[in-house]
């Protein structure tokens, strides 16, 4: 999956040259400690995010919850589906 | 072809690192942002140093530049900030220079950095389209959404670029001052945001704030959503963007994935039905565009759900999670 156009679906010279492909490596290298890092951030997050949820849950029940633009509906009690036991996984 | 999920990402707090690679010359800095794991397609901030000069080029790939900072010549034209340039693969841009140095945001859509000295089109270049180079901050009016449903008042865009098939598209948008929405939202495309200046609160990841970054495949929960002070931010999708509201904190990518499925069956049957029954099962094809071929087989939404809560991304097709199908079979 890329960005743009779906005219062209690659490089106008697809072969990737010894040392692009060396750069490629070295930043996904990276990209895979800086995706760790995030994963073990927000996992740091977690019991703050659990209030957030609690807190963002009493609003939409009282002040009302974003359908369209700015038309509102107050959620009913009934609307909330139970977690379950779910886990509040947000990276991926 | 995926990216991971990047989220959040601030490039502020990592240094810059010299671009090396050969074509390209000194005084080109980045800090990498989100890489494509098969292409090398990219998205990274860039400094051009002061004093950098860059002669007549082309990229192997498509590309995009969004001058955040300084200014830039492009040929005989002084570019400022805010300034926002579409270069489809293999078109040569004119010389570049600056004095005083630059800051631009740079994505490289379907390859790794590139550059090529030329002063003509590579002969395989993609003459599909045109380049453009406009001056988002005061040659466009900020626009209400047109989407439905549509983000809470206060969101406002401006279009730099749209796809004409995929509706892929690449805009500025901004929060005004006490922007607040509540509900939670997801797409069926990737997005990538980069926030030029101020912060949003998201209630899965907190604070985004100035140099903040997000790579998001498909189907992802994000909202609700606050910036107190306002922000301004450049964002993109890979597909036309459909917002899904719910208020289900707990549901994952999956679940988001029938429901999205479930919408379509529901606001669109005839269409829904054709794909579920059609008798041959093929392909969809475009009188309008009779060459372009759907082939989805290679798609990866990037995302991969495990029952123990781990995920990773895989090249089959489609974000799933094995989550039902184990305790299916328990049973």
């Amino acid at each position: 999956m890329s960005f743009g156009s779906t005219t062209i679906t690659g490089n106008v010279r697809p072969k990737l040259t010894k040392e692009e492909l060396a750069f490629v490596k070295q930043e996904l290298t990276e990209q895979l400690e800086r995706y760790n890092k995030i994963v073990q951030e927000q996992e740091a997050l977690t019991p703050q995010r659990e209030k957030w949820v609690k807190e963002f849950l009493h609003r939409i029940q009282t002040r009302g919850y974003h359908v369209h633009a700015g038309m509102k509906r107050v959620i009913p009690k009934e609307e909330i589906r139970p977690r379950d036991g779910r886990p509040l996984q947000v990276i991926f | 072809m995926a990216r991971p999920h990047i989220e959040p990402f601030v490039d502020r707090d990592v240094g810059f690192k010299k671009l090396t690679l050969p074509g390209f010359r000194k005084g080109i800095q980045y800090k990498m942002l989100s890489m494509d794991k098969e292409t090398g397609a990219c998205t990274m901030t860039v400094q051009y140093d002061a004093g950098f000069k860059q002669p007549p080029g082309f990229a192997n790939s498509e590309m995009e530049i969004f001058l955040q900072e300084g200014h830039l010549m492009i040929g005989d034209k002084r570019c400022e900030k805010g300034t926002y340039i579409f270069a489809p693969a293999g078109t040569s841009l004119p010389a570049m220079s600056t004095d005083e140095g630059c800051l631009a945001l740079v994505f490289y859509n379907f390859g790794p950095p590139s550059f090529t000295e030329s002063d003509e089109d590579h002969d395989k270049a993609d003459k599909t389209q045109k380049r453009t180079m406009v001056d988002s901050y005061f040659g466009m009016d900020w626009q209400v959404p047109t989407l439905f449903p549509q983000t809470a008042p206060g969101c406002l865009l401006k279009i730099l670029h749209l796809d004409p098939k995929t509706f892929a598209m690449t805009f500025l948008y901004c929060m005004t001052p006490g922007f607040w929405q509540d509900n939670i939202s997801y797409h069926d495309v990737a997005e990538e945001a980069y926030h030029i200046w101020g912060t949003s609160w998201m209630m899965q990841f907190g604070d985004l704030p100035t140099g903040g970054y997000f790579y998001r495949p498909a189907y992802i929960n994000h909202g609700c959503f606050r910036s107190d002070l306002g922000i301004l931010a450049i964002g993109r999708t890979d597909g036309d963007l459909h917002n899904y509201f719910h208020h289900d904190p707990f549901s994952s990518p999956e679940e988001n994935h029938h429901r999205a499925a479930a919408k379509l069956a529901r606001m669109k049957p005839a269409l829904y039905q054709w794909i579920l029954t059609n008798e041959h099962n093929h392909l969809p094809h475009d009188f309008e565009f009779p060459d372009d071929t759907y082939d989805t087989s290679g798609y990866d939404s990037g995302i991969h759900m495990h029952e123990d809560g781990s995920s990773h991304s895989h090249k089959s097709a489609g974000a799933h999670s094995h989550l039902n199908q184990k305790k299916k079979a328990k049973k």
